[in-house]
């Protein structure tokens, strides 16, 4: 909330390069012009799983105009993951998915590209495919990795297979406490995969230079890490890598960290350009992205829960089946989050869990926005209402019963330094008229509650350097696709330096120039980067001050910067110009320039002294459903989020509101659909459905405040929190108007038509 | 073998080649530099790219370049009154509807139709017209809290 404490914070400055993007100059990776640019494209594999017996790329190279095919040969033999490191760039000896990136080629033209890829003769010895997770771990399931060891942290005497990473969740004795327990609730859930279908195609682009380095263009969330991936993948020193970040068209984590989530587009094309000692750019089409980047996994969850007579929490057993698809991807991360998340945020003495995360012949799971956390509580939340509905309580009652409060642990955190919780259920409540609006026929309202825990990861830099005309330019690691970079980061600058946020220029990132950084992930912008430009830009302000206090002959800690002059504070008339204090400087310490970084260790550390504050948020949707046809229409929905201090109110809320629909969308439609044999049957944007604007309500955004978090000024990460509650919010709403529980996602109208008939409606 | 044919976008006229095959979206950036038209689904969902022909909204990915030849075309980029944004590129900004950016200069385009054909559009009005253009990073809130203010401007 704005606090009059501060000039431009809380307030709703226009969006940076706001004006290019609705005139249509707003460059976007896609709209890069290269001169001389080769184009670039990829052979996928035909099959789901299959041994490679030979590949002939020799009449591909044979057509006038093809300057480059490469293949697994052509690159070093290094491998690239997370927590399982099992994927080559180019398939190696195997293919795991139907999409699988098996060769590539470059020329003249684009045609050339698709005639070259259509004469490169892959042999291939198709092996049996499993599409489904549980299948996979039996032991009758064909092995997909062979030299991939099931996870070392595995409890002993589990028999499985395929298994690329396992997690654990023990507090307690569940087992014991179970036993104990009033009412016991069973239940299995269900979800399915979807793609992120960011709008901008993915690209990559890459060009040698005459020194010998290699210039790459991506629209990646993370350049620092596509650098690393390049690199090592390619075979070149680090050094002489140079990523430069082009506008981005939306990624929601779907281009988010390296490699990872790109199926390797960047260090393929820098193979081709070395290759062809050429520029070549690749655009990827979108039906080629749905089947064959990453996504947000489907999964199945067991949950059973105890509580006593009062509503009272007593224990949790589950286990959670997470699909990654055919290489580990960021499955092990995303399944274990989603395990941990299964065991929930309420007070809950006791719980087992048990997360598996496996192979299987399908695209790979990648850390699309909040990875794990709908899966897991549309399964907990949706859980939580049956329960509610067992003890024959009120389902906010039931909720607010086990709130965690002040001081105790949650799942993944010792100790909260505050809950907003309640509040957040309380303002629900409110806000969707619960007992208060007459519900017709067929409708029913429904509450979900959600968290998105803020815990240990990278730290990153920013510098901010001023200009003799007082203005700053800022370096930071994180792009702009729409979130912190061009709201709350120039914003922070402009507040510290008493300057407009006119005067900030927040830079692309350069990883010739920028400072390092793991990309813009993990709700994490304003966390990591907003606390470094906070400091960054103190550090300049301070060199300013010093500067300053001998001309105005005053101490440094007596001024300050109003309005681009720096004055003696009660004392406005002895001032200066801030810009005639950074033009001098030129011949006292030379630029004036700030630098800051996130230190992720002292955080993490002073949380552990204090306790933390986690964002924490409850939905809840009035629908109406169609008896007839299943379809379930969202006539209201409202979101309330604890985002602790909010710097820009309509980015935030943005941020909600649009995290609100995918997850929506993954609701009420979306799904990636496989056959058995693990081909896509929807890859294009006819078949594959997304929310359109008649689909969806206004959402209603609402923030409560109170609860400062470890951001810069007590700003918590609101940018993936927003996707965690709805689908259960829906699930709920349709039980309160049917009476009918949905287990399986999507809720669309034949899988709720279908739930209404087998319970006899 | 390509084609000669001649147009007219934002007011200019263009005469150029194009092969029979090429689409209007690939003809519109690619050869006449009108990059705001933005490349996305190729199979006419999107609205990415979405122009004004003849003065209806279409989904160039699914016209053919050659379907174009004498044809009045206006693309985001002719939008604006020089400096001057239309009410609606204002209104995107104003309201915070714009995050990405990338679908924004479809929905600009299908607005301004709409605004074009009616001054005082209702909301069914609103969400026929752009109910073939999809945003994923805003949800549409923002998007509708754009039409309301400037239709409120406008009127």
């Amino acid at each position: 909330m704005a606090k009059a404490e501060y000039t431009v914070l809380g307030t709703d400055m226009p969006r940076k390069g706001g004006v290019e993007r609705v005139v249509g100059k707003g460059v976007y990776g896609i709209d890069l012009n290269l001169p001389d640019a080769l184009s670039g494209g990829v052979l996928r594999s035909e099959h789901a799983h299959a041994k490679i017996v030979g590949i002939d790329t020799s009449e591909a190279k044979a057509i006038p105009g093809v300057r480059a095919v490469v293949t697994a040969a052509d690159a070093p033999d290094v491998r690239y993951g997370r927590s399982y490191i099992d994927r080559y760039i180019l398939a190696r000896d195997k293919v795991r998915y139907m999409g699988d990136p098996v060769a590539a080629v470059a020329a003249d033209s684009q045609a050339l590209v698709k005639e070259a890829l259509g004469k490169i003769k892959v042999t291939y010895e198709p092996l049996p495919v499993v599409v489904d997770p549980e299948e996979t771990m039996k032991e009758s399931a064909p092995t997909i990795h062979e030299d991939m060891p099931l996870p070392k942290n595995l409890p002993e005497g589990v028999q499985v297979k395929n298994v690329c990473g396992y997690a654990a969740v023990n507090i307690g004795d569940a087992e014991a406490a179970m036993s104990e327990a009033d009412v016991v609730v069973d239940e299995v859930y269900e979800t399915k995969m979807i793609h992120p279908q960011y709008l901008e195609p993915r690209i990559a682009a890459a060009r040698p230079e005459e020194d010998g380095r290699l210039t790459v263009w991506a629209n990646a969330q993370a350049p620092f890490p596509v650098r690393t991936e390049v690199a090592s993948l390619t075979g070149l020193p680090l050094n002489s890598v140079r990523v430069i970040s082009t506008g981005i068209g939306g990624g929601f984590g779907g281009k988010g960290s390296g490699v990872t989530s790109s199926a390797g587009l960047e260090p393929i094309c820098a193979l081709l350009a070395l290759t062809a000692k050429q520029p070549v750019m690749i655009v990827m089409d979108k039906a080629e992205e749905t089947i064959s980047t990453t996504i947000r996994s489907g999964c199945k969850i067991w949950i059973k829960t105890g509580a006593k007579k009062d509503g009272t929490l007593v224990a949790r057993q589950g286990k959670v089946v997470y699909d990654a698809g055919g290489y580990s991807g960021f499955g092990n991360q995303a399944g274990g989050r989603c395990t941990q998340m299964v065991g929930g945020w309420y007070r809950l003495p006791n719980i087992h869990m048990d997360g598996f995360t496996v192979y299987t012949n399908k695209q790979v799971c990648g850390p699309v926005r909040g990875p794990g956390g709908p899966q897991a509580t549309f399964a907990m939340e949706s859980h939580m209402d049956s329960l509610a509905a067992e003890l024959g309580m009120d389902p906010i009652e039931f909720r607010l019963k086990n709130v965690p409060e002040k001081g105790d642990g949650i799942v993944g955190v010792p100790k909260l330094r505050d809950s907003s919780l309640a509040e957040t259920l309380n303002t629900a409540k409110e806000k969707i008229g619960w007992g208060k609006v007459k519900l017709e026929k067929n409708q029913g309202i429904g509450f979900a509650t959600g968290a998105w825990i803020e815990g240990a990861g990278p730290g990153g830099g920013a510098v901010v350097k001023m200009n003799e005309d007082g203005s700053a330019t800022v370096h930071i690691g994180k792009v702009d696709y729409g979130t912190a970079a061009p709201f709350g980061i120039p914003m922070i600058v402009a507040e510290v330096l008493g300057i407009s946020t006119d005067d900030v220029t927040v830079l692309n990132v350069d990883t010739d120039a920028s400072p390092w950084d793991a990309g813009t992930v993990g709700s994490r912008s304003m966390l990591v980067s907003g606390n470094a430009v906070k400091l960054a830009a103190e550090d300049a302000r301070d060199q300013i001050l010093r500067m300053a206090a001998g001309q105005l002959e005053a101490s440094p800690e007596d001024l300050e910067i109003v309005e681009r002059q720096i004055q003696v504070k009660g004392a406005p008339s002895r001032s200066v110009s801030l810009a005639s204090v950074c033009n001098a400087g030129h011949n006292e310490i030379g630029d004036v320039i700030g630098r800051g970084y996130f230190d992720s260790k002292a955080s993490q550390a002073d949380e552990r002294e204090r306790g933390s504050s986690q964002p924490f948020t409850t939905h809840a949707a009035l629908v109406e459903v169609d008896a007839d046809t299943g379809n379930v229409k969202v006539l209201k929905y409202v979101a309330v989020h604890d985002v602790g201090f909010v710097v820009h109110p309509k980015a935030v809320e943005g941020q909600i509101e649009g995290a609100a629909a995918m997850s929506l969308g993954q609701a009420l439609c979306e799904q990636v659909v496989h056959d058995g044999d693990g081909r896509t049957l929807n890859p294009t944007f006819v078949d594959y459905l997304m929310p359109t604007i008649n689909m969806l309500p206004r959402i209603e955004a609402v923030t409560v405040s109170g609860y400062p978090g470890a951001g810069p000024y007590g700003t918590k990460g609101a940018g993936e929190i927003g996707s965690v509650p709805p689908m259960a919010c829906i699930a709920n709403a349709i039980y309160n108007a049917t009476g009918v529980r949905v287990r399986r996602l999507p809720l669309s109208p034949e899988n709720v038509l279908r739930a209404l008939r087998e319970a006899g409606k | 073998m390509s084609l000669e044919i001649t147009l007219t976008v934002n007011g200019k006229t263009h005469t150029a080649a194009l092969e029979p095959s090429t689409a209007l979206v690939d003809f519109l950036r690619d050869t006449l530099g009108y990059k705001g038209v933005k490349l996305c689904c190729n199979t006419g969902e999107c609205g990415a790219c979405t122009i004004i022909m003849d003065g209806k909204p279409v989904n160039s990915c699914v016209v053919l370049g050659l379907d174009a030849a004498g044809a009045d075309l206006v693309t985001v980029e002719g939008i604006a009154d020089g400096d001057e944004l239309h009410p609606v590129q204002q209104a995107f900004i104003d309201t915070g509807a714009v995050q990405c950016g990338y679908c924004t200069p479809g929905f600009i385009v299908s607005l301004k139709a709409l605004l074009d054909r009616t001054k005082s559009p209702t909301a069914e009005d609103v969400e026929e017209a752009i109910s073939g253009n999809i945003c994923r990073c805003t949800g549409y809130t923002k998007i509708f809290d754009a039409v309301e203010l400037a239709a409120k401007r406008m009127s």
